[in-house]
Parts: structure tokens; C-alpha cells; sequence
């Protein structure tokens, strides 16, 4: 028998079985499977690839993946997990429904008139429908809702520094539609810093395809959205897994999360400054793709904790996955519901009232919980809870 | 059988399909595999005995498997059957400060135990590279060391009592809280046995207080013999390090590629050193800095080129971490690796290196050493492609002659991974027929049936002959 080689035989060659991977996976922990850990996943695709057994045996244990990536943060052989899984994904045979479902949310408009359908059915979740084509379960997830419109007073250009710079600012898909205030925020925040948006029609990166192994469509949405974005500023991007990808692309040096860009161009300094905290205690958790996509954790920490007067409380398995992950909650009802109760109880025991996070989808998933929960904890953008610093009064000192 | 295990169990609870039996197959031992006809994943004592009582009145073989982060194949299913999986039995049962002990369920992480009390300022000593992820009942199958090994024991010292189920499904107590007790000393035949007498579910572990004071420094050397002479001399001085840990070139070299570590350029061997005491604070200090000058003392008179203390605790870690992921790191340089496990006596750590160096070269395989070197417990790793069944051969002879020599230097065929089926054919090397007829007598009184993780640990029995040839080295 001689040798195969193949891509995706050579990626998931660099996994020598170490194991050292294990307890970081949400969906090992949870179940203990061995088919349900990174290990397992890596050894059924090379052994798909290489037609030990079918690629039917490792779908299902695919379709179970968050692809949250903390096995990459613990894996000392730098297995490239992401791309194993994203190329796997792309073998395994495409389902009509979640294509559909993908395409509904990265069209902004088509997502608008969806959520507006949305509210013509009484229940409060997803349609069953839906849920049962996908996954076969019930569904877990709310309608999301189109947000109340929430203005800004303007900023007051005499406390503002000159403008120093021109960024890009990814609009992102869910974002726009269910956060735009967060776009409206990150806008002033860079102009905080010394930064303008230069506004350009935008469309979707191609993450959440990505991610779901749409691995082609995805590539070409990146490239548009690089040629819509052209000449050599920064692009800013307020959401883990949009940045995540198009860090992966060509113009990587370019691309950089909103809270690294505003740590970095002196904003800590200014919240210190001009900032208030009003005494409260917030606790952060890590959006997979910011925390083991991009390796940022202490940024948006640091900037939390220049706020005068806040505490901010650390995270029990803060950068364990909410089970949010791109359309997972909807794909896999069952496994991220449990993700997200343990990640309410870890929240909860930090007494914080507050807490912050850099991603949608993690956001959306998490307030569901906080309503459920009556509602005691508010979840905020890492962005948003730096606005409200500022727009608090000053009252002492 | 999948149906009526789901029965005894939940549905839920048993694995079954060919994707599952190829995720089973093997440990981190890849060399040999086989596969179960299914897996259970019980969640209580009770669930572990009533599945083996169902495979003792069924004759079919059982095989028990925690995280699966062993060297030697202990959790191989060798006659297919059903691997019992504990990754369901995590959680701490007790916790009795006042008497340093706790009581976990058999398949919790062993780095969860000493997370768990660790600001009482206490942890669980043993202390494998795996530890975050390698769990209490592998620990205890495998009588599991680690670095610190050297100054705290291994794993049989550190256990008070067992739950066990045995393999005709009865649920024994064995040892318990309080140490002693009259009658023979079953208990420590447990504890190292590979998981061939039973299935261990729970266990009490003595928790053992962390150091006061810590100095932890690294140390480069020109050349693999003024490194390894280096090693016997500081166990002479009396300084009793709490690790002394070796790591070549081949490791340096994929600790570069893992975490951009760099080394003093001619840097052919590197020692860390830990010393430690929990001594009350003051003397402490002073005791655990006139070791670690003892030590830089020995270093500098074998040519050490580069010494570097931990400054703070980060620092500290840093170190560590390079060594405890040195292993993982490797899969950057081959596709597959073989750790191997063998033990000689400290004085010839020098001449054995040599000699693991020319064997390699000898066979045409790579190889790096990363080990323990103050106990004389060597680790070669190969590194290969599975994928070449010349390549996964040499391995395997490089391996046992590299054993063999252990052996005959006065050594041992394993220090702490266990022999499983990669090493049985080299116990007689160490036992003579009538030692090896005793030992499989002993395991009978428990194992009769031979269901119980059949085929391992003692020279292939008859009925394992002929199985061995559908697993042994196909590796890919």
C-alpha cells in the first residue's frame, strides 16, 4: 500500500494523538465521546479521507463540532483544526435547509423581512419547522427581534483629538440588522481615538458559509467584500467570527477586531480620563472567535478595566463555548442548550450585573438566557459597555 | 448485544457503528489497533458492574478506557468487545480537608483533583505530562509518575483505597480513608495492574501540601554527556531535586516550531531543575536557594553554557509548560510518534544515550529524548509516517533494542507508561518463566475468565497469539 497524500491527509497528519486537546472541547466535556472530541474528529477524517470508513461515519460527529477552536489553544502540534474541519465539512454533502438558512441571515434585507414574517407567528421560538428539518429536534432558540432604534447624542467635536486616519468598518450581516447600534458605537469610539469610517456599500465575508463548509461560496464573498474594501486602511470589525475569517484571508495584516484597534490607539488612556463606571460589577466571556481564532483575550479586558470605578469579575470557563457558534444553536439544539446553561451558571456565580461579550451570536444567545432567567444580568457588547461609560455624568472627583 | 447493553444502560449510553469502533481503536499508542464492537459510557459504580456482569455471563471481553492518553495500548481493545469508558464518572465525590484526602470518581482529569484544592493549598502529586487531560483511573492503571516523581513518588503512594468492579461485576472496597488495615495488601496489587484485575471506579487520593518555596531554573549544555554526568552528580551532592527533566535537541528543535522558544546557540541538551520545600516559609526559601546554587555549581563545573532561574511564578510556568507539551509539540516534525518508556540507573544515563542515538541512526529513524532524568526513566520518541509500514517496523525494533539494553544495564522495561502489548514479549527479559507463572497466577485469582482487558501486560498467552497478528504494527 503506498502512501496517500491529500490536503486534508497531511493536515490532520500533524495529530500525533497527545489528547492534550480533550477537556477543551465543549462537546467532549459534555458527553465524553471520544467521537465528540477534536482527537476523534481529526482521526475519522483522515480515516474518511483515506477510505477507512465512510464519510457518512463522521458526519454526524462533524455536524456536532462548534467550531469553537479551544482545541487549537491546547494543541502543542499546531494542528490546524479550523481548516481540517471547514475542508471535512465540504466532503461530507451540503444540506438544502442549512443553505437556505445561511443565505436568510447573510442578506441583511432578506433577514429583516424574515424577522418582520417572524412576528405573524404566535410561538416564541424558531419554527418548529425549521428546527425539525435541521437537526430533528425541537427548537431551543427565540425569534431574534428587531431592535428598538436607539440614538446618541452627538459627540462634542471640541473634546475630540484631531482626526488622525481613515478605517474601514465591517458592517457585519447579523449585526446590521439585530445590533446596528454596536455600528453606531464602534464609530464613535474610533472617532475617540482619532479615526473616521470611510462608509462603503458592504456585503457579506462569508464566515458563518465558512464555517458550515461552504468553503467556495465563502472564499468568493471574501474577495468581493476585499475588493469593495480597497486601499490600505484598517478594516475594523466589531464581531469574533467575521474577523476571525477575514483574518484568514489575503489581507490579514489589515484586518484588526475593534477592541485590539481602540487598545492600541490609546482608548484605555481616554476611558481612564473621561470614563465613569458607576461601581458595577461586569464579568466578560471570550467569543470563541476572538479568544482561539484570534488570540485576543486581554484586550478587551484591559479596556474594560480602565474604566474608572468597574470591576470586572473573572469568567469561570470564560472561554468555553456558549453554544451559540454561528447557526449551531439552531443545527444542534439540544447540545448548545446545555452549553448555555452552564454558561448562565458560571455567570450568574460571578454576581456580576453586567456582562460583555465580542460577538453576536454569542450575544443573541446569552440574553436568551438572561431573559429566561428573569433577567438580572444584561448582555452587552464589549463596545457598549464602554459607550455607557461615557455617556454616564461624571459625579465624583 | 448494542440493544441489550442500551437496555442495562440508556440507549444514550453505548456507541456503536463503524465510525465509533474506529474512534475506539486505539490510545495514544497508535502503532497497534483494534477495534470494540461497541463502547458504554456508565455514569455510576452500579452502571460499571452491571455492564460487566453482563459480559462475564456473555464471555464477551471488556476493556476499560479513561481519557485514552496511555503509550502502551492499555486501553486497546485487543479482542474487540466492549470498551467500558469512565468519561462519564467525573466528578469529586468528597473532599476531607482536615485529613488531605478526597475521593473522585475514576474519570475525572487529574489536574481537576489539585484544582479542586488547590487554595487549601494542597494538590495531587502525580503529576504525568497528560495531567490536564489523563484521568484519575488511568493514573492509577498505569501506576502513572510524572516529573516531580523523583521527590513525591508515583501514583501508588499517593491512592489510600479503591471502588472497584471486578470482572465477575462484584463491587469491592479496597483500602479506604484511613491508611493500614490487617490482612493481605490486595490493594496494591491494583494499583500498576493496567486495568487487567478490574475496573477501578472511584478512588480516595492523598492530597499532599504545595511548596512554600520554588526555584526552577534551565540549563543548557554544549554536549548530551556533560549534561547526563551532570545528572547523577546532583543526586550525589544529597540535593533530592523535586523534577530534573532532560530534553536533546530533537525537542528543542519542535519546541521552537510549537512556541518560538529559543535556546543559546550549541545548545545540545537542556536540564530543568525544581527545587522545592514546604518547610515553613523563612527557611524555606534559604534551604531551596542553597539547593538550586549546588546545583548551578554542578552545572557550570560540566560546561553548562547558559543558567536561567524562573524570576516569578509566570516565568516559572513557562518552563513547565515547554516540557509538559514537549511531546505534543513533536507531532510538528512526523506525521505519528512512539514515546518509549524504560528505566536504567542514573549512572548510565551517559553510555545509554549513546547508545539510543546510534540504535536510531542504526535503524534509520528519527529520534528526540525528552525524560526524566533524575530517576533514570528514558523517553526516546520516535518520529515516523505511519502511513510506511518499513517506517512503523523499524520502530518498533529500534524500540525493544533499545529496551533490551535498558534491561541489561540494570534497568527496567518501563518506568511509568506501562507495558500493555507494546512491551509484553520483553518481560522475560527481566522475569524468569517461573516469576512470569507466578504473576499469571496472581491475576487469575481476580481475572479467570481472561475477559477482562485480555492480552496484556504478561507474554502473550495462547489464546492471544493469533489475535496479535491482526493488530500488531498496522499501524496506518
Amino acid at each position: 500500500m503506498g502512501i496517500h497524500v491529500s490536503q486534508l491527509t497531511d493536515l490532520t497528519t500533524q495529530c500525533i494523538r497527545c489528547g492534550f486537546c480533550l477537556e477543551s472541547c465543549p462537546t467532549f466535556v459534555l458527553t465524553g465521546e471520544e467521537t465528540e472530541s477534536p482527537r476523534g474528529r481529526i482521526y475519522l477524517v483522515r480515516s474518511a479521507e483515506e477510505g477507512q470508513v465512510q464519510w457518512q461515519d463522521a458526519k454526524p460527529h462533524l455536524d456536532k463540532c462548534l467550531g469553537c477552536l479551544a482545541c487549537t489553544t491546547a494543541c502543542p502540534s499546531g494542528v490546524k483544526y479550523g481548516e481540517i474541519l471547514e475542508l471535512a465539512r465540504s466532503k461530507v454533502g451540503k444540506s438544502l435547509p442549512k443553505k437556505a438558512l445561511l443565505t436568510g441571515m447573510t442578506r441583511p434585507n432578506l433577514l429583516r423581512i424574515q424577522l418582520k414574517l417572524g412576528r405573524l407567528f404566535p410561538s416564541k421560538r424558531i419554527p418548529a419547522l425549521l428546527s425539525r428539518l435541521l437537526s430533528g429536534q425541537t427548537p431551543e432558540v427565540d425569534k431574534p427581534q428587531l431592535p428598538a432604534k436607539k440614538s446618541f447624542p452627538s459627540l462634542d467635536e471640541s473634546k475630540l483629538p484631531p482626526i488622525r486616519g481613515e478605517v474601514f468598518m465591517l458592517e457585519g450581516c447579523a449585526m446590521r440588522v439585530l445590533y446596528p447600534h454596536v455600528n453606531e458605537i464602534t464609530r464613535r469610539m474610533l472617532r475617540r481615538v482619532g479615526f473616521q469610517v470611510r462608509e462603503i456599500g458592504q456585503g457579506c465575508c462569508g464566515a458563518l458559509h465558512a464555517h458550515n463548509g461552504y468553503l467556495d461560496e465563502a472564499k468568493a464573498m471574501r474577495s468581493r467584500l476585499y475588493s469593495a474594501l480597497s486601499g490600505d486602511i484598517p478594516i475594523i470589525v466589531n464581531s469574533a467570527g467575521c474577523g476571525s475569517w477575514l483574518k484568514d484571508g489575503d489581507r490579514s495584516g489589515w484586518v484588526f477586531d475593534a477592541s485590539e484597534f481602540l487598545l492600541q490607539e490609546g482608548l484605555a488612556e481616554i476611558l481612564a480620563r473621561e470614563g465613569t463606571g458607576g461601581l458595577t460589577r461586569v464579568t466578560y466571556h471570550d467569543a470563541c472567535h476572538l479568544s482561539h481564532g484570534q488570540g485576543i483575550r486581554s484586550a478587551p479586558r484591559e479596556l474594560l478595566k480602565a474604566i474608572p470605578g468597574l470591576e470586572l469579575v473573572e469568567l469561570e470557563e470564560s472561554d468555553m463555548c456558549c453554544g451559540s457558534a454561528g447557526i449551531y444553536n439552531i443545527a444542534q439544539p439540544k447540545m448548545a442548550r446545555e452549553l448555555l446553561e452552564r454558561k448562565w451558571k458560571n455567570i450568574e456565580s460571578t454576581g456580576a450585573t453586567i456582562v460583555a461579550t465580542g460577538n453576536p451570536g454569542c450575544h443573541a444567545w446569552i440574553a436568551q438566557a438572561a431573559r429566561e432567567h428573569g433577567q438580572r444580568v444584561e448582555v452587552l457588547h464589549t463596545l457598549e459597555v464602554l459607550e455607557r461609560s461615557f455617556l454616564r455624568p461624571r459625579s465624583t472627583s | 448485544m448494542v440493544s441489550e447493553l442500551g437496555r442495562i444502560l440508556s440507549p444514550e449510553q453505548v456507541l456503536s457503528g463503524p465510525g465509533a469502533q474506529r474512534a475506539y481503536d486505539c490510545d495514544a499508542y497508535s502503532v497497534d489497533r483494534s477495534k470494540p464492537m461497541c463502547i458504554v459510557l456508565p455514569e455510576s459504580t452500579e452502571q460499571v458492574a452491571a455492564v460487566v456482569r453482563w459480559c462475564a455471563a456473555n464471555l464477551v471481553p471488556f476493556t476499560g478506557r479513561g481519557a485514552g492518553t496511555g503509550l502502551s495500548g492499555g486501553a486497546l481493545p485487543a479482542l474487540g468487545g466492549v470498551v467500558v469508558s469512565t468519561k462519564r464518572m467525573n466528578q469529586i465525590v468528597e473532599i476531607d480537608i482536615p485529613n488531605r484526602c478526597l475521593k473522585a470518581q475514576a474519570g475525572i482529569a487529574n489536574k481537576r483533583l489539585s484544582d479542586a484544592v488547590k487554595d487549601q493549598g494542597l494538590h495531587f502529586a502525580p503529576d504525568p505530562s497528560s495531567q490536564s487531560v489523563s484521568t484519575l483511573g488511568g493514573n492509577i492503571a498505569e501506576n502513572a509518575g510524572g516529573p516531580h516523581t523523583l521527590k513525591y513518588g508515583v501514583t501508588a503512594q499517593h491512592i489510600l483505597g479503591v471502588t472497584m468492579v471486578d470482572p465477575e461485576g462484584e463491587i469491592l472496597e479496597l483500602g479506604g480513608k484511613v491508611p493500614g488495615g490487617p490482612g493481605f495488601d490486595f490493594f496494591s496489587l491494583i494499583v500498576g495492574s493496567e486495568g487487567t484485575v478490574g475496573l477501578v471506579t472511584e478512588a480516595w487520593v492523598k492530597l499532599t501540601p504545595l511548596p512554600t518555596a520554588v526555584q526552577t531554573a534551565l540549563i543548557a549544555f554544549p554536549t548530551i554527556r556533560d549534561a547526563t554526568e551532570t545528572v547523577a552528580e546532583i543526586i550525589a551532592s544529597g540535593v533530592i531535586p523535586a523534577a530534573l527533566e532532560m530534553m536533546d535537541r530533537g525537542i528543542l528543535v519542535a519546541l521552537e516550531a510549537a512556541f518560538g522558544l529559543k535556546y543559546p546557540e550549541g545548545t545540545a541538551a537542556l536540564l530543568l531543575v525544581e527545587c522545592d520545600s514546604n518547610l515553613s516559609a523563612e527557611p524555606a526559601g534559604e534551604l531551596v536557594q542553597r539547593e538550586i546554587e549546588t546545583v548551578a555549581a554542578i552545572c557550570q563545573a560540566h560546561n553548562a553554557i547558559d543558567i536561567s532561574i524562573a524570576q516569578d511564578e509566570a516565568e516559572r510556568q513557562k518552563l513547565w509548560h515547554a516540557r509538559k507539551k514537549g511531546v505534543g509539540a513533536m507531532g510538528r516534525l512526523a506525521p505519528s510518534i512512539v514515546t518509549h518508556d524504560g528505566v536504567i540507573p542514573r549512572s548510565k544515563l551517559p553510555e545509554m544515550l549513546d547508545f539510543v542515538y546510534e540504535v536510531a541512526e542504526r535503524h534509520g529513524v528519527k529520534v528526540a529524548n525528552l525524560f526524566h532524568a533524575g530517576d533514570g526513566n528514558l523517553h526516546p520518541c520516535f518520529y515516523f509516517d505511519d502511513r510506511d509500514p518499513k517506517q512503523v517496523h523499524a520502530v518498533i525494533e529500534a524500540g525493544e533494542e533499545i529496551i533490551r539494553k535498558c534491561v541489561s544495564l540494570g534497568g527496567s522495561v518501563t518506568g511509568e507508561h506501562g507495558v500493555g502489548v507494546e512491551k509484553q514479549d520483553l518481560l522475560p527479559l527481566m522475569f524468569t518463566p517461573d516469576d512470569l507463572r507466578l504473576q499469571a497466577m496472581a491475576k487469575q485469582i481476580f481475572n479467570q475468565g481472561n475477559l477482562c482487558n485480555p492480552c496484556k501486560i504478561l507474554p502473550t498467552e495462547k489464546s492471544c497469539v493469533e489475535h496479535k497478528k491482526r493488530w500488531r504494527g498496522v499501524a496506518w
